[in-house]
């Protein structure tokens, strides 16, 4: 047992050599104050926002084109599957640098809120680096099942590019479908 | 919607009056084009140009199947044109618009535009998994054969 009480003594009378006596004020102090600071770090913000980092809005001034382009809401989406490339550091109809667009491409149609008219989009995707991560938008609408391979979105159309890594998807405008297909 | 008849009205007298300069078998091109664009050209391109890993070319080389004995058959039976969900007439505008519009030049002087029956009919027999070797076998035809 004295042994025990040797080893104690040592480590006390080490702990009361080293330390001042206001050293836990100091502490108690940093670490007051990192747990009010560490909020207000962008890691903190994100993890409080679990639907991912939001992206600011971006609408074309034109109001036949209306619409948050960074939203998955914008009407040209209506039958995207991928990430969109307005939070990607591309446009609504250009690619983020570095990556090239898929001249395959899968082509629906959307209705434009501001004229009720049925226009074709093109939603090429980028291609090249890796997964933008950012804004993703899987509404699917006139999706068809994989037995249908033309109008199927779930493949990887970045076919016909140098690569086949697929990064963010566009919507271009082609065209204007027909109101009343016969 | 509702005030588009008469635009369409206008829109199909003009295509009426331009009847008799228009393409053979296609009664609509406006629709034709669209449906290219909704149907067709997300793998062959907007300009038909297609390639030969993915998708294969239809610019200045569809006409020619017209020209080697099956060929008409083919291009009725091809999956993308077989299975595609339009219907038969429909289909026979499109498939006859994208003969002139990416291969007017071989198009033979003989040529009788598709039908909707026609195409009803082949259509019911599909290609699948054989439609790589049938092209590659119509399209050795082709240089032997007499067009170009």
């Amino acid at each position: 047992m004295a042994g025990l009480d040797k080893i104690a003594e040592h480590f006390t009378r080490s702990i009361a050599r080293g330390t001042s006596r206001r050293s836990l004020l100091a502490k108690l102090g940093l670490g007051m104050t990192g747990a009010a600071v560490f909020p207000v770090l962008p890691v903190a913000r994100a993890a409080t926002h679990p639907e991912g980092p939001s992206h600011q809005a971006f609408a074309s001034a034109n109001i036949q084109d209306p619409g948050d382009r960074t939203s998955c809401d914008y009407w040209r989406y209506c039958a995207i599957d991928g990430f969109l490339c307005t939070c990607c550091g591309g446009s609504v109809s250009a690619c983020p640098p570095g990556t090239e667009m898929s001249p395959i491409t899968w082509i629906g149609t959307c209705t434009n809120p501001a004229d009720n008219r049925a226009y074709i989009i093109s939603y090429n995707d980028c291609c090249g680096t890796t997964s933008c991560g950012q804004c993703l938008c899987n509404r699917n609408e006139g999706d068809r099942p994989q037995v249908r391979t033309q109008s199927n979105n779930d493949y990887n159309w970045c076919l016909g590019t140098k690569s086949s890594v697929y990064s963010c998807s566009t919507a271009v405008i082609v065209g204007v479908a027909l109101d009343h297909p016969k | 919607m509702t005030r588009r008849p008469v635009l369409l009205l206008l829109i199909g007298l003009a295509v009426g009056a331009a009847a008799p300069g228009a393409i053979p078998g296609v009664h609509d091109e406006n629709q034709a084009h669209v449906d290219y664009m909704l149907k067709c050209q997300g793998c062959h391109r907007p300009d038909g140009s297609g390639d030969d890993q993915s998708n294969p070319p239809m610019r200045g080389i569809v006409a020619r199947f017209l020209t080697v004995p099956g060929g008409r058959e083919f291009l009725g039976r091809v999956p993308g044109v077989a299975t595609t969900n339009l219907d038969n007439e429909r289909l026979a505008n499109l498939l006859n618009w994208t003969l002139y519009r990416f291969d007017p030049q071989h198009v033979p002087a003989d040529f009788k535009p598709y039908t909707p029956e026609e195409l009803g009919r082949l259509r019911q027999n599909p290609l699948r998994l054989d439609r790589v070797e049938t092209r590659a076998r119509l399209v050795a035809g082709f240089a032997s054969g007499p067009s170009d």
